[in-house]
């Protein structure tokens, strides 16, 4: 009994230990449930922890030196330095795929910026809130080059190598069962599908676009192989954010479509600075956080300062030009995609900032 | 109690023979027969005996041979070890400050010694350690070598080794029977030991260094795993005496403690680290994953050390209470000294399989140790179709470490005299 009685004492001490230890190591999330002032958080915090993957080319990868890299990367960049005014400020977490959501919730990261796409069912039933989508992607094919394959008709009785245990493989089951024709799936793991189909041992090799171009673009002859025109799927990657924090999905979602109108508006990483000193026009101003002509700044009631979109501007630029730097490498051209802006044929088109 | 090599029957009474003709027993004859011709008779003997053996020794000559040339072609002419080279610093540092190198060097030049020193107080390096330390050596060398790493790598793995072999050499001074000198040396050399990861884990992070969120790649692992089984023993013993207690509160709390921990995998057990420890202790994710190694091989660890308590006949701690010896002081130098040594051999094994677990951590954790950043490194859209030589290099890697630590268990053993006694 004395030893419960001692073991109860320890357990106290490690309890108040605990809670003493809370302030200043940089950790201050405690876990659980974390509602409320994220932007509060992270600016104590003095760093965004940004959950992002590490395995995907194009959109989350590391470098050879250890740091982080791609498309969805630079949306952490571009908040960081919105919110803390500095983009290297960011503490990027590996997150997988299976436990996304719950670091979130957990309070692990502040942020998802990880290929996710928007369900009814994650909106809905998770602890997750999607801010304003920054990819939208969808499920297409590849074939041989060689091959008789030119459309959805002509995939009749195919071997089709997929990803085992994804919406990748359910899609495509619905697919082809509205248009009435069979196939031979043949799924594994990883990069196995990709393996089988350069082996020959299916004829057609289906994922999401992105991951699909950026796999054929790094095999050494990607000439031997064709894209169907043929997107099957949506999938509108968004950034997510805790559910209950509507101030911080404002800033998040407000990035995302400040980069957007960054854009349209022509102001890019170059020309900021000249345009943030001398506005070429009010709309500009106003995304900037700059006065126009002698006026007032308009402060629009952000959790973060006017200037957020301005910060967020110069460290990696107008959404434009985080795709040309990330995704295009890969092969994936924007002309004419969903990710164009919607005065060049596309559907990114972002609500006036005022 | 003792095993004595068994006594050889006496020698039959020999009939009287004639002195000057000797008689060589039958392998000192064959030891004269040129090596050609014992050589043939062994192949006969062995390989070539009926039909049967014959085909046997044709097959499995093709088989070794299949391999062996599939394992040169793919290393020498197949493989792509560009992604190795390129991703090094990803591989062995993860997220690590590139430029705050010096660190991680100064830390292995710092721990390197003290294995040295360990190797020379309680075994000692015979010619196969040598030769595996010349072979993994020349492996890290060429890593070091290799690249756009500069020369500094190379000169700090080689001071790094020149400073094992002096902490080896200091060590052998040390007299190898018991007495004053050496349980002085002993004990210096157990407190650098405890020292060194609080010293390293300063080294890498005091004064403009990486924060615990950086640390990644194969450093990780070399750092977690210690962790595990330096804590894991360290609560291993009260709990492996406790268990023994004959106080009924005590000896089910660590009863329940063992089982509770033994009945989920480790998996389960990182996850607890994840979502639950939080709220518990409050600290960087790394801390609650050392916490869960340390408490996961404790559990397995304890039971090891109990069956080695119960291997003591009774009478040495009865002994120990007859000269007078306090009930501590006979678990200290009767007691557990002996309990230990018979169970180095299971300890070992629990050390090497929590080595190679340290590689689930990037499966459940948002860590990434080697494993993890071997993925990473094959997401680099330059090197998607080099998967096997990344997972090849890693099994190398943790292949040289747990290799290591098995035959320092070996020498321990041998030192130890354990099975011997």
């Amino acid at each position: 009994m004395k030893r419960l009685a001692l073991l109860g004492l320890v357990a106290a001490v490690f309890a108040l230990a605990a809670c003493g230890g809370d302030d200043g190591d940089g950790d201050g999330a405690a876990g659980g449930d974390v509602r409320g002032d994220t932007v509060a958080l992270i600016e104590e915090r003095g760093a965004l922890k940004c959950g992002v993957t590490d395995t995907l080319p194009g959109f989350g990868f590391r470098e050879p030196d250890g740091s982080f890299s791609g498309f969805d990367i630079e949306f952490c960049k571009a908040i960081a330095a919105a919110v803390l005014g500095d983009d290297a400020e960011v503490e990027f977490v590996a997150a997988s795929s299976s436990a996304r959501f719950e670091l979130l919730s957990a309070g692990e990261v502040d942020l998802l910026s990880r290929v996710t796409t928007i369900t009814a069912e994650r909106d809905a039933s998770r602890a997750v809130d999607f801010a304003q989508t920054t990819f939208y992607d969808g499920q297409g094919f590849v074939v041989h080059a060689d091959s008789d394959i030119y459309d959805a008709a002509d995939m009749g009785g195919a071997t089709i190598c997929v990803a085992a245990g994804t919406t990748t493989e359910q899609n495509l089951d619905d697919f082809f069962n509205e248009q009435g024709l069979s196939y031979t799936p043949l799924s594994g793991e990883g990069s196995e599908p990709q393996d089988q189909f350069v082996a020959r041992r299916c004829d057609v090799f289906t994922s999401d676009k992105s991951g699909l171009a950026a796999r054929i673009a790094s095999l050494p002859n990607s000439d031997d192989y064709r894209f169907l025109p043929l997107t099957i799927s949506k999938e509108p990657l968004a950034p997510g954010v805790r559910d209950y924090d509507s101030d911080w999905k404002d800033v998040v979602s407000w990035v995302v479509w400040g980069l957007i109108n960054a854009e349209e508006l022509g102001v890019t990483s170059a020309n900021v600075d000249a345009w943030a000193a001398d506005p070429p026009n009010t709309a500009v101003a106003r995304l900037l956080g700059v006065p126009f002509e002698g006026g007032e700044t308009a402060d629009l009631g952000f959790a973060v300062d006017p200037q957020f979109i301005q910060r967020a501007l110069r460290a990696v630029g107008n959404y434009g030009e985080i795709y040309a730097r990330t995704v295009e490498p890969l092969g994936i051209t924007r002309a004419g995609t969903l990710n164009a802006l919607y005065t060049e044929g596309g559907i990114l088109y972002a609500p006036p900032y005022r | 109690m003792a095993e004595q090599p068994p006594i050889p029957p006496p020698a039959a009474a020999a009939p009287p023979q004639p002195p000057r003709k000797v008689v060589l027993p039958p392998h000192r004859e064959r030891a004269h027969r040129p090596w050609r011709v014992r050589a043939e008779e062994w192949v006969r003997r062995n390989l070539f005996a009926s039909p049967g053996q014959t085909l046997l020794t044709f097959a499995s000559l093709a088989l070794v041979g299949l391999v062996i040339a599939g394992a040169v072609w793919f290393v020498f002419f197949q493989a792509n070890w560009r992604v190795i080279t390129v991703n090094r610093w990803l591989l062995f540092a993860g997220g690590f400050p590139l430029d705050e190198k010096w660190r991680l060097w100064l830390s292995v030049a710092l721990v390197f010694p003290l294995i040295g020193a360990a190797y020379g107080m309680w075994a000692s390096l015979g010619r196969r350690d040598l030769l595996f330390i010349a072979l993994a050596g020349a492996f890290v060398f060429f890593l070091t070598a290799h690249g756009d790493a500069g020369p500094s790598s190379s000169v700090w793995f080689a001071a790094s080794l020149a400073l094992f072999f002096l902490g080896y050499r200091v060590c052998r001074f040390v007299p190898r029977e018991t007495g004053r000198p050496r349980t002085l040396a002993v004990r210096t050399l157990a407190a650098l030991l405890a020292l060194a990861l609080p010293l390293v884990l300063i080294v890498l992070m005091v004064g403009g260094g990486a924060q615990a969120s950086q640390f990644g790649g194969f450093m990780l692992n070399l750092i977690l795993a210690p962790v595990g089984i330096v804590g894991g023993l360290l609560l291993a013993v009260p709990l492996a005496l406790g268990r023994a207690s004959s106080l009924r509160a005590i000896s089910w709390t660590c009863t329940a403690y063992i089982e509770v921990i033994r009945g989920a995998p480790l998996i389960g057990w990182l996850f607890v680290a994840l979502f639950i420890l939080e709220d518990v202790i409050s600290s960087p994710l790394i801390v609650r994953t050392m916490i869960v190694l340390a408490v996961f091989t404790a559990a397995y660890v304890a039971e090891y050390i109990r069956g080695g308590l119960q291997s003591l006949p009774r009478g040495q701690g009865e002994a120990g209470h007859a000269v007078g010896l306090s009930h501590l002081q006979t678990l200290q130098v009767i007691v557990l000294p002996q309990a230990l040594r018979v169970s180095i051999p299971p300890i070992v094994g629990q050390a090497i399989g929590l080595w190679k677990d340290t590689a689930l951590i990037s499966i459940i954790l948002p860590l990434r140790e080697l494993v993890g950043n071997s993925r990473a490194a094959i997401a680099q859209a330059e090197f998607i179709p080099d998967r096997i030589e990344v997972y090849a290099f890693a099994a190398v890697l943790f292949w040289i470490v747990a290799f290591m630590m098995s035959r320092i268990s070996q020498r321990m053993e041998r030192a130890q005299g354990v099975g011997e006694r």
